[in-house]
């Protein structure tokens, strides 16, 4: 891999960047931090949120923040020919050699309030090239097979045994490895109504004995057994039928209504299209406008995951990927922004919420025609008021890459899960350690 | 070790047992039935789909005429690319997703179409091994954007399933759905050119050998550049146009061509639509290196076509990996998740002593002590199509009864798919799956959300759901319970519980689960009246629901 020195050499870095670098405060333009008044980070506050996102396919992050100086850059102009972002017209300057794509629409903003982490070149030893392996990977934190997710033996270790049923969900309608404890799962929940049981396929019907029924399935349920089969059903319907019992859940199973406070991608009143001007339609938009409702609502959740899908540009990536950081970018402004309305009695929600946000591999350095195959190292970033914004590993070496043309990684993904469980969902070092089976740095942006 | 000698008597248990997995289960009768006969002969029948029992005739003329899936029940707006306003068109409908109603296009009207396939086609494993398949080579409809081309791809699974695997391998790389969806179609390595190697990485990954299974980087580019070009062609005749928007157009079907710069006739249309008399020249020139052996990417030779021997390649230079991957899927689909390395072994050795002939593997598999055993019975949680399918098999009336009623008493896939995104909901987007990795299946099929959607499917299946529309209310699922279900009467609470069970075939229900429900249901007297009808659809609910009925 890289090391510190090697990095500082190939951006022609200095000491005084180095510094800034581990936690340069954000500002909005080069290496020195901005010019103006450095933001201060809001503390980690006392009921903290984290809503990891999932950027799957494999993000062409190097198109998203692409460099924009130094050796790396003709490396990038050389292969990268017909899609590589070069103009300057087009980028954002974030110092230290890197630049953000201008289509990651509203991401210069939250940078320059010095609220994004960004982590370029994460990725881990032994990187593999497949989605379903690193997707796996990922979400095990562990790069070898574990069977359970990082945030799944999260919940085995913090949440109650027999209760916090609501404390981890997903709104996607699956159960990524990421939230799979050995004990415990997160719940899944993918629209604010008909969140009951019984319940009709098309609730246009009376149930006809809805609580014989309640009870019968509850007996069901509850009955044990040793086959594994048998024990996902249960496990699987009890974290169903506890979550529904929520009193959030009101009359037919429904949260209480909300209308976001900012447009999202795809409202009529979103002032961005996509490239063919068309509506910016993304299913990202409704996860975080269903997120914000639940959070109004009450419910008590401590780590939501959300997911944008389409990221494998093997093709076509000079029209999708532009759309696509587009919806991304878009979609996290926009819900940032609608947070800051959301107050309850566990304080507001824009304070309270983290975004982390993440991609189980970069891409190919070398184009294909049209797109780029498979890559390695990738990029994460943080979210937040309490997020110390800049840039912390350090932007792969373009110079020296791999037998396959692809990125040496220079952060560990595991150093970024340590610092999320320290230092946002307050686990005890040795807690944290425990968890992801080794102890890895900790990075500054908390 | 997997015990892989056949069985030479069966009981009505391994009758059902065997139906389950290899097609959407008997009922008790057709099960008798079966059993009567000796295992191998039943099985190879079965597989084979010879025999009266399995005489598509009434099948396929009720497919092909039919208003199938009680469609004027569908909402639709002509004007909208993709509706389906039966009503407004000539009988027969059928399900309107191929041949001149390509333009469409509509997801949910394929899948219901899958759907009444599975319950009533009387050769079952037809079906079930088309699900499988799709599983495997896991195309999705979001990208290819055609019903019909994912619908042949579906039928190539069908008349293929049980051919040769690597011929098999051959025609899935080469069908058309499969190019659009892993960008084939863009594979460019004429000249100096770098392929794309979205479908080389996948076709080994995840369709013939496992991921990092006997291949690496090296091998994927080299692949890449042998399949480069591997594109289609199509007719004139095959571009069907949307009346109300003559600038929508989708092939109806479509011709396997390399794109070498040769005359594409008698097609005259390019992939993408274009009007073309020869297509472009993508194909690379040259050998490659594949598995350290070199082969030349421009021969034809065995009538090959250019790039095909690279193919062929995995199973003849990779068949060990190959048969190791073929062995694992086919274990965790038809048999078990809980094999062991020997039992993988095992099955591995028969898919390579039978040249990965999958008729031959099937049969000795599915005939096998093995398959058979007790510890692999309800060993594995069902997909929630099948497990759907199913259901309705053994609930709804039959294919002879719901042809001749009026409405048609079919169940209303349509809706089901359409208005609740059912399949999506409850795991399986049927035809469309997110990724090429198709679904994990066993215990991965259930999650709370899952779950969730499982018990509302079978509340619409054994609660009656309706649905009004236009003034007369239809059912989701036609189920008639003192005819179908109970042809005599039951005598008991305990009695309608043996009949659903013998129905339902759900896994070892805990004895005081099923004593419960019935307490609960029939706290005193047992009287077989219109109350007791009402619980007995409850408690077919709560046997769907409850997790012993997840497996089979």
């Amino acid at each position: 891999m890289t090391t510190r020195r090697e990095f500082i050499q190939t951006m022609g870095a200095t000491g005084a960047m180095l510094a800034g670098f581990t936690a340069c405060g954000g500002g909005g333009s080069g290496s020195s931090g901005g010019g103006g008044t450095t933001p201060t980070p809001t503390p980690t506050p006392s009921l903290p949120i984290l809503v990891i996102v999932d950027i799957d396919g494999g993000w062409d992050w190097l198109n998203v923040t692409p460099p924009n100086a130094g050796t790396n850059l003709g490396v990038y102009q050389a292969k990268r020919a017909t899609l590589g972002i070069t103009d300057p017209a087009l980028l954002t300057d974030l110092g230290s050699g890197m630049a953000l794509n201008k289509d990651f629409t509203g991401m210069d903003a939250l940078h320059a309030l010095g609220r994004v982490a960004w982590i370029p070149g994460i990725g881990m030893p032994n990187p593999n090239l497949s989605h379903f392996t690193s997707i796996d990977l990922w979400g095990q934190g562990a790069t070898v097979p574990a069977g359970t997710g990082w945030l799944g033996r999260y919940a085995d270790t913090a949440f109650s045994p027999t209760g916090d049923v609501l404390r981890g969900l997903t709104v996607t309608a699956d159960l990524p490895v990421m939230l799979k404890g050995a004990t415990r799962s997160f719940v899944s929940i993918t629209s604010a109504g008909g969140y009951v049981f019984p319940s009709y396929l098309l609730s246009t019907s009376a149930v006809p004995d809805a609580a014989t029924l309640e009870t019968g399935w509850g007996t069901a349920l509850a009955a044990s057994s040793t086959d594994p089969g048998y024990l996902a059903g249960a496990q699987a319907g009890k974290l169903f039928f506890d979550a529904q019992n929520n009193a959030a859940f009101g009359t037919g199973g429904s949260l209480t209504a909300r209308t976001p406070t900012v447009p999202y991608p795809g409202d009529a009143t979103y002032p961005v299209q996509k490239l063919n001007g068309t509506a910016l339609t993304t299913s990202l938009s409704s996860q975080f406008k269903l997120i914000a409702q639940m959070i109004a609502a009450g419910l008590p959740p401590q780590v939501y995951f959300a997911r944008l899908s389409g990221w494998d540009t093997h093709s076509n990536e000079a029209v999708d990927l532009p759309n696509l950081q587009r919806a991304l970018g878009g979609s996290i402004k926009a819900f940032h922004d609608d947070l800051a309305t959301i107050t309850t009695s566990a304080g507001n929600a824009q304070d309270r919420v983290m975004i982390l946000a993440y991609s189980e591999f970069g891409r190919r350095v070398q184009e294909n025609n049209g797109g780029t195959d498979h890559g390695t190292a990738g990029l994460s970033f943080c979210v937040g008021k309490s997020v110390k914004g800049g840039l912390y590993g350090g932007y792969p070496d373009l110079t020296s890459l791999d037998s396959n043309g692809n990125m040496k990684y220079t952060a560990d993904f595991r150093s970024l899960y340590a610092t999320v469980l320290d230092r946002w969902l307050g686990q005890a070092t040795a807690t944290t350690d425990s968890l992801l089976g080794s102890t890895y740095p900790r990075l500054g942006f908390l | 070790m997997a015990d892989l000698t056949p069985i030479t008597t069966w009981t009505v248990a391994d009758v059902q047992h065997f139906a389950r997995r290899a097609g959407f289960g008997l009922n008790p009768a057709d099960a008798a039935t079966l059993q009567a006969q000796a295992p191998g002969i039943a099985i190879d029948a079965w597989i084979d789909g010879t025999g009266t029992a399995y005489d598509p005739t009434t099948f396929t003329a009720a497919l092909a005429t039919a208003d199938v899936v009680a469609e004027p029940l569908v909402g639709a707006n002509t004007a909208v690319a993709g509706s389906v306003d039966v009503a407004a068109v000539a009988a027969p409908h059928a399900f309107l997703a191929q041949g001149a109603d390509t333009w469409r296009n509509n997801l949910n009207t394929a899948q219901a179409l899958l759907a009444w396939r599975m319950q009533h086609n009387p050769h079952a494993f037809e079906e079930r091994l088309a699900l499988f398949w799709h599983n495997l080579f896991a195309t999705g409809w979001h990208k290819v954007d055609n019903t019909a081309l994912m619908l042949k791809q579906i039928q190539l699974f069908r008349s293929q399933g049980l051919a040769k695997f690597d011929d098999l391998l051959v025609l899935v790389s080469k069908d058309p759905a499969m190019a659009i969806w892993l960008d084939s179609v863009l594979n460019n390595a004429a000249g100096t050119n770098i392929p794309n190697e979205n479908y080389a990485r996948e076709v080994m990954e995840l369709y013939s050998l496992g991921a990092d299974n006997g291949y690496n980087q090296t091998d994927i580019t080299q692949l890449a550049r042998a399949l480069s070009g591997w594109s289609f062609t199509f007719a004139e005749a095959d571009y069907i146009l949307n009346p109300a928007s003559p600038n929508q157009k989708y092939a109806a079907d479509a011709r396997f061509k390399v794109y070498d710069g040769t005359a594409i006739a008698p097609d005259t249309r390019v992939w993408w639509g274009g009007a073309a008399t020869v297509s472009s020249n993508l194909h690379a020139t040259g050998s490659i290196t594949l598995f350290s052996q070199t082969l030349d990417v421009t021969t034809t030779a065995n009538g090959w076509a250019k790039g095909e021997n690279a193919i062929r390649s995995i199973i003849s230079v990779k068949g060990s990996n190959c048969a190791q991957f073929l062995a694992k899927r086919l274990l965790t689909h038809f048999v078990t998740a809980g094999y062991s390395a020997q039992d993988q072994i095992d099955v591995a050795t028969l898919i390579q002593g039978a040249a990965f002939d999958l008729r031959v593997v099937l049969k000795t598999l599915l005939k096998s002590q093995y398959f058979f055993s007790a510890a692999n019975r309800y060993a594995l949680v069902e997909g929630p199509v099948s497990w759907l399918v199913r259901a309705a098999r053994m609930l709804c009336p039959s294919l002879a009864s719901a042809s001749g009623q009026t409405p048609k008493g079919y169940p209303a896939w349509r809706l089901v798919t359409n208005s609740a995104t059912t399949f999506d909901q409850m795991g399986m987007k049927l035809l469309d799956p997110t990724g090429p990795n198709g679904w994990k299946e066993h215990t991965a099929w259930l999650n709370s959300n899952t779950m969730r959607y499982r018990t509302k499917a079978a509340a619409a299946l054994a609660l009656n759901e309706t649905r009004s529309y236009n003034g007369t209310t239809y059912p989701l699922f036609p189920t008639f319970v003192t005819t179908d279900w109970f042809p005599t009467a039951p005598a008991s609470a305990q009695a309608v519980y043996d009949r659903l069970a013998a129905l339902l075939q759900p896994g070892p229900v805990p004895a005081g689960v099923s004593a419960a429900w019935l307490a609960a249901l029939w706290p005193t007297t047992f009287t077989w009246d219109a109350a007791s009808q009402t619980k007995t659809r409850e408690l077919a609910f709560l046997i769907l629901c409850s997790p012993a009925g997840q497996l089979y």
